[in-house]
């Protein structure tokens, strides 16, 4: 039915309902349909260095670095766990883009032609994790494709 | 023609600072100001606007001719220079119209809801400078043309700093140090081990508890972003502690000062408590500077907390990376966990204390100590036309209230023109000095009375003994210069980095750094409170 799916995760409970989803839903009706696991390191880090003005340069660029190390491994053993959890995953692809929420799924499902966009619902409040929720007022109008939300 | 376009911005905040100190050079926003009390600084607002503007035409220019290029000059100036008329128009319109407004706004809405705004709040021109700035990144966002310039923000903070260096004598220094160094380092030691011992409690991982001990006990962010690197802190823990840390310093930045105004705090107690109870250096500064913004007595004393915090941030770092290192293993690099860590700027503030002291921007014996001329000179003298109003007041018996030392003090001053001691002992300088000085503090309890309405005397009674107060305390030009520029540093220091606290960043707490930092924050905090309260004497700063 679908071609090309975009299953956009970070590892929150509303993210793996949206892995289920796909892995367990949509790809076995249909078998032939790629799947791209999106995970957008939020541009909100670049503020998160708040208002400190005490530091040098050097130690706010080492903080940076390691953010962005500790984004990636982190990702990394997330997407492990997708793997593992559903092997037929192990054929598709994984990629991580560092920008705002909304409009990189709306980039990335453009380039790569998908056909569906999938995510997960809203996080509930004090929820574990970087709290972001996806703005439906800011990704319907630029989002050219049908969306799902995992319930 | 592109690259005019791209400079738009500069033009068109150039032009209208030109244009308008053009206008207020005629005289037309006079009566404007004289309302709302800002008329003294007319020449100030003419000159500074006047020079802000031609620097963004001509930077705009510039820009507009040359290919931007990777240069210190690009980077360092010609890039960020619309950001940085931004910040400072910013801190021009909050000095002289929004602060004004709000206080006579706030003196409007008292009689309907009981209490002045104003004054609960503390909403003095570096507090509302502050929240300007957290609007505006939370509301319209940053313009992408004020970007670069943004960042200036944290470098001009650091320079107001070194500034202050220049503002401070080797006694009060020391004193101050000694207070600094006990209570921060008490309470920094303190609150690392309590937010170390309240993660073992609650079973918590190190690398958060290293994270959040460091920005609890330290100096917040600045901290934060210094240990998580060296702890291996998670993304998550990074987010909540910062999001803990940014929350809880907003709201004692309100908290504080008026808590300390309550309290009747001194300027040492306020600087010391909120220079320890306070998490982010930041907010240390706005808070001192909204307890006092006209003098800068409360501010000395936090900056010398700040810079005590700040050098003990690497010895925290190197703790925490040592403590760390035992769990995982991991190998220390002195470089990475030290030398990169050490504030640089302190020793600009440091070089501008050695040269302040050594006479540079005034004779040398101004600030170590001695910062009261009692000897007879014309510069210390009243005028004659106070001197005329002070000697009506004391033969008509219009003052009211006074003791027979404070009665004392007000005839000496009819008879010698000035604050000083007896003209019989003048070659014995030390007795001389004594008797100057108890007048003065007589003449100051007046003040303190008037305020307290123990005294009755006419406000231009009031003003002669202000005046005669002011004289004798000795000010070089190049000091008040360099305290106005430090005053600027700091306002526009503090709306870029109010532009750096974002709802989506505070919005990160919880968890539990959270919970722990909410424990370790609100006991600090407390506990500073009484230890600063019974502890810290008044230490004299001028």
């Amino acid at each position: 039915m679908f071609h090309h799916i975009l299953l956009c995760t970070h590892g929150t409970p509303g993210a793996r309902q949206a892995e289920t989803l796909v892995f367990e839903k949509l790809l076995p009706a249909s078998p032939e349909a790629r799947i791209t696991v999106l995970t957008v390191f939020n541009e909100d880090w670049d503020v998160m260095t708040g208002d400190d003005w005490l530091n040098t340069s050097t130690t706010r660029n080492t903080f940076r670095s390691h953010v962005e190390t500790q984004l990636a491994r982190e990702t990394e053993a997330h997407w492990e766990t997708i793997r593992e959890r559903y092997p037929a995953a192990s054929r598709h692809r994984f990629m991580h883009v560092f920008g705002p929420v909304e409009a990189t799924f709306a980039e990335v499902a453009h380039k790569r032609q998908c056909d569906l966009v999938v995510i997960g619902a809203w996080q509930k409040k004090m929820a574990k994790g970087f709290k972001h929720r996806v703005s439906p007022a800011k990704l319907h109008p630029i989002l050219t494709i049908p969306l799902m939300i995992a319930p | 023609m592109s690259e005019a376009r791209n400079n738009v911005p500069l033009f068109l905040m150039g032009g209208i600072m030109i244009i308008y100190a053009l206008i207020v050079n005629t005289g037309v926003l006079l009566p404007l100001m004289k309302s709302i009390g800002t008329h003294k600084s007319v020449d100030l607002q003419v000159t500074m606007c006047f020079i802000v503007g031609i620097l963004g035409i001509l930077t705009g220019i510039v820009n507009s001719i040359r290919k931007p290029q990777n240069t210190v000059l690009d980077r360092f100036f010609l890039q960020p220079m619309a950001g940085v008329l931004l910040l400072l128009s910013l801190a021009m319109l909050v000095r002289w119209y929004v602060e004004p407004w709000v206080i006579i706004g706030s003196k409007a809405l008292k009689p309907i809801i009981g209490f002045g705004i104003y004054k609960v709040l503390n909403l003095n021109y570096v507090v509302l400078g502050l929240l300007v700035g957290v609007i505006i990144t939370n509301t319209v966002g940053i313009p992408k043309f004020a970007a670069s310039g943004v960042k200036t923000a944290r470098f001009v903070l650091k320079m107001g700093v070194i500034l202050l260096g220049a503002r401070y004598s080797f006694a009060e220094l020391a004193k101050l140090g000694v207070y600094s160094i006990w209570l921060v380092g008490g309470f920094v030691m303190g609150t690392v081990f309590l937010v170390l011992w309240l993660g073992n409690m609650f079973k918590q991982p190190k690398s958060m508890t290293g994270v959040l001990s460091a920005g609890m006990g330290v100096c917040g962010v600045s901290a934060t972003v210094a240990v998580a690197p060296v702890v291996r802190a998670k993304s998550e823990e990074m987010a909540y502690t910062i999001g803990t840390i940014l929350s809880f310093g907003i709201i004692c930045m309100f908290v504080f000062p008026t808590v300390g105004k309550l309290v009747g705090m001194n300027p040492t107690q306020f600087g010391a408590w909120a220079g320890t109870g306070i998490l982010n250096s930041a907010q240390v500064a706005a808070a001192a500077l909204a307890f006092n913004a006209v003098d800068i007595a409360t501010l000395k004393v936090a900056e010398i907390f700040n810079i005590t915090r700040v050098l003990f941030l690497p010895i925290i770092v190197l703790v925490l990376a040592t403590w760390f290192g035992k769990e995982t293993g991991q190998k220390l690099n002195f470089k990475t966990v030290v030398i990169d860590k050490f504030p640089i700027f302190i020793l600009g503030f440091l070089l501008l204390f050695l040269m302040s002291s050594m006479g540079l921007f005034s004779p040398p014996d101004h600030y170590k100590g001695k910062y009261i001329d009692f000897s007879y000179n014309d510069r210390t003298r009243i005028t004659d036309q106070e001197w005329a109003t002070l000697n009506d007041a004391l033969d008509t018996g219009a003052i009211m209230g006074a003791d027979a030392t404070q009665m004392a003090a007000l005839e000496d001053l009819r008879k010698q023109h000035q604050i000083a001691g007896n003209f019989d002992d003048r070659n014995n300088k030390a007795v001389f000095d004594k008797v100057g000085r108890d007048r003065m503090t007589a003449l100051e309890s007046i003040l303190a009375q008037l305020k307290a309405k123990k005294i009755e005397m006419s406000k231009e009674v009031k003003g002669v003994v202000d005046h005669a107060l002011k004289q004798v305390h000795k000010k070089s030009k190049t000091i008040v210069t360099l305290t106005d520029c430090m005053i600027w540093f700091f306002a526009f220091g503090l709306i870029g980095l109010g532009m750096q606290i974002t709802k989506k960043a505070m919005a990160q707490a919880g968890g539990w750094p959270l919970v722990i930092g909410l424990i370790s924050g609100v006991t600090k905090a407390v506990l500073s409170f009484f230890v600063v309260l019974w502890f810290v004497k008044e230490v004299t700063l001028k």
